[in-house]
């Protein structure tokens, strides 16, 4: 069960929130947006899973709670995310975050 | 059988979501009246509000007191939520800004689209809002914060036909999918470093664990993840265009109340028990002799934010032409002012900063809810709009007058009361603090220029005979009855607005008993950490 070592799983959680950012920062494409949002909260998610591996007891039972709760959220998240991607794309025809710029003065 | 004495102290989130489920119910059964939802609406937070009040311990209330006297302010005990006195006072805060939201809305359209949304995502941020201030989780606390998220997001783009609105429901949920994942790794990270997510666990901070650099970040991603929430200087761009474009009525409830579940989210991580308690779980206070002899550090960093989120947020309001965006910026900038009592992080601090965040709930949130007012007689989103209004609508002038004028911390107004508590906390505080003190009175001074040149516009500069009409609806608003009623406002937002003016004038010269209650309020929350 514990036969990796904690420091390489983090590397992986790690990685996972790098390429998250990475998506969000560079996507201009609003499906692309989510994944990355997604994948992001996945590196938290993740994060639970490893470190309740590694305790024992309550405080274990603990993250893997916090993980299947936070998977939940993460469903609710993209769902109200999709909701406006269909509103956008209703309304203007095109999911680029980029052309939406018409809140300046 | 469930025994009934459990779910009593969840009355006020339980009324709230009922009447959020009665909303949603009515307009699929076809009842679509958006005067009804309001009145749901703000009848559901007035009674919530009564609750709260009850239990905060406010001994006229006291035969609805749902909460055991001696379960508020209890040792912290490490289970999800607890009950604070400063934790009650948010509620009632967050309950106040929805019961004029939801009041002033009253006045739009019977008919308005979407209006059920509105109201029914209003109740159930509101309800998110309700556990934060009552958290003593981090999971909780994220979840929490979470479920007013996801309910403001749809708030902001709830009207689907406006452009403006989408864009800025697109943005807002960008960023706060993004502070919402930072978040929840920097509670996963503090989860690996104390084993615990319970803000009990947090004590002592990196001296309570055997891994302080994970623990270190933890903290930092945390810090980022709120610091968007309380729009913290460089994570604040996104305000100003999600407050400009949302309904305005929706920039009120933002601004007024749900930035600052971000406030007490900070209280509760960087200030509660990691703050008082040391490893052993014993009060610092005793031992440490000043909270920030403990955490210099964690101070410096929340003073410099503090700095930085008033003074950018003061200079940039000083260059805006637009009446909402102005008010965007002086958000930000006041943000910052919330920020310096949660770096000194005493007593006195803590209860400065609920203060401002108190009056925000009039001075902000009453002005958006006046802007909103002032578009539906046709009055342009411009400040330039605003030339002349003081001689065509001398009350609603003058109750706006005295919201800017509290913003920017004028005496006899409640704004002042909060920023004097405030800043002499952080000159009590001695040391680094004097710096943030003169920092924030610096800053009070830049700011009394943006507002005053609204004032002079409005009072001083002469109308232009021929107002520019602006191309859309049409300009003039006699034409619906609705309109004509209370100086064109509508009776729930000229109530509304004038609720919110008596509120910042009468405890603008009578705070007394406010501060009072605000003080032993804070002293609870150091003592406890909850």
């Amino acid at each position: 069960m514990t036969s990796l070592p904690l420091a390489d799983l983090l590397g992986l959680s790690a990685a996972l929130l790098g390429i998250g950012l990475f998506g969000i920062l560079t996507r201009r494409n609003f499906i692309l947006l989510l994944i990355a949002v997604e994948i992001s909260m996945n590196a938290a998610i993740l994060n639970f899973v490893i470190f309740s591996a590694f305790l024992s007891g309550d405080a274990g039972v603990n993250g893997q709670a916090a993980a299947v709760v936070l998977v939940g959220l993460a469903a609710t998240e993209v769902a109200v995310g999709l909701a406006i991607v269909l509103a956008l794309n209703r309304q203007r025809g095109s999911i680029n975050v980029a052309e939406a710029s018409s809140l300046k003065l | 059988m469930v025994s009934l004495v459990g779910i009593a102290p969840w009355s006020p989130e339980i009324v709230l979501v009922a009447a959020a489920l009665l909303v949603f119910l009515l307009d699929t059964v076809g009842v679509k009246r958006s005067e009804l939802f309001a009145g749901l609406a703000s009848g559901a937070a007035a009674l919530a509000l009564l609750f709260v009040v009850a239990d905060a311990g406010f001994a006229p209330f006291a035969l609805v007191r749902t909460v055991d006297p001696s379960a508020v302010d209890a040792a912290p005990a490490g289970g999800l939520y607890a009950f604070s006195s400063l934790g009650l006072l948010f509620q009632a805060i967050f309950l106040l800004t929805a019961f004029f939201v939801a009041l002033a809305s009253a006045s739009r359209p019977s008919d308005e689209k979407g209006s059920a949304i509105f109201h029914g995502l209003l109740l159930i941020a509101t309800t998110g809002m309700l556990f934060v201030a009552v958290a003593a989780d981090l999971v909780f606390l994220v979840l929490a914060i979470e479920v007013t998220s996801i309910a403001t997001y749809l708030m902001v783009g709830y009207t689907r036909r406006d452009p403006r609105s989408l864009e800025a429901a697109m943005k807002f949920y960008i960023i706060g999918a993004l502070s919402t994942a930072l978040s929840f790794f920097g509670v996963s990270l503090l989860y690996g470093a104390f084993h615990s997510t319970s803000l009990v666990a947090l004590s002592g901070a990196l001296g309570g664990t055997t891994q302080p650099t994970l623990a270190l970040l933890g903290f930092g991603f945390l810090l980022v993840g709120l610091g968007f929430k309380v729009t913290a200087v460089p994570f604040h761009a996104w305000a100003v265009d999600v407050y400009d474009g949302a309904p305005t009525d929706v920039s009120a409830f933002l601004a007024g109340g749900s930035k600052k579940i971000g406030v007490f989210a900070f209280f509760l991580v960087f200030i509660g028990p990691i703050a008082f308690f040391d490893a052993r779980g014993a009060h610092c206070l005793t031992a440490c002799g000043s909270v920030y002899n403990f955490h210099p550090t964690l101070a410096v960093s929340l003073g410099v934010l503090a700095i930085l989120t008033m003074t950018i947020g003061n200079l940039l309001a000083l260059m805006q032409r637009s009446m909402k965006r102005m008010l965007a910026y002086s958000s930000i900038s006041q943000a910052g002012y919330m920020l310096i009592g949660i770096a000194v992080g005493t007593a006195p601090a803590l209860a400065g900063a609920t203060l401002q965040v108190f009056a925000h709930v009039f001075m902000k949130a009453g002005a958006f809810l006046l802007v909103a007012g002032f578009a539906t007689i046709g009055i342009g989103p411009l400040i330039d709009d605003y030339r002349g209004l003081g001689a065509r609508r001398p009350k609603a002038s003058v109750a706006f007058a005295l919201m800017l004028l509290s913003l920017a911390g004028i005496p006899l107004t409640v704004g002042f009361v909060s920023k004097f508590i405030l800043f002499s906390a952080a000159v009590q505080a001695q040391g680094f603090f004097l710096v943030l003190a003169i920092a924030g009175l610096l800053n009070s001074a830049v700011s009394v220029f943006y507002y005053a040149r609204v004032l002079k516009v409005m009072f001083m500069d002469r109308a232009e005979p021929v107002p520019a009409p602006l191309p859309g609806p049409p300009v003039a608003g006699g034409s619906e009855p609705a309109v004509l009623a209370a100086g064109g406002f509508g009776y729930g937002r000229a109530t509304a607005i004038a609720l919110a003016t008596i509120a910042i004038v009468v405890f603008g010269i009578y705070p007394q008993p406010l501060i009072a209650a605000f003080q032993s309020a804070a002293e609870h929350f150091v003592l406890t950490g909850a």
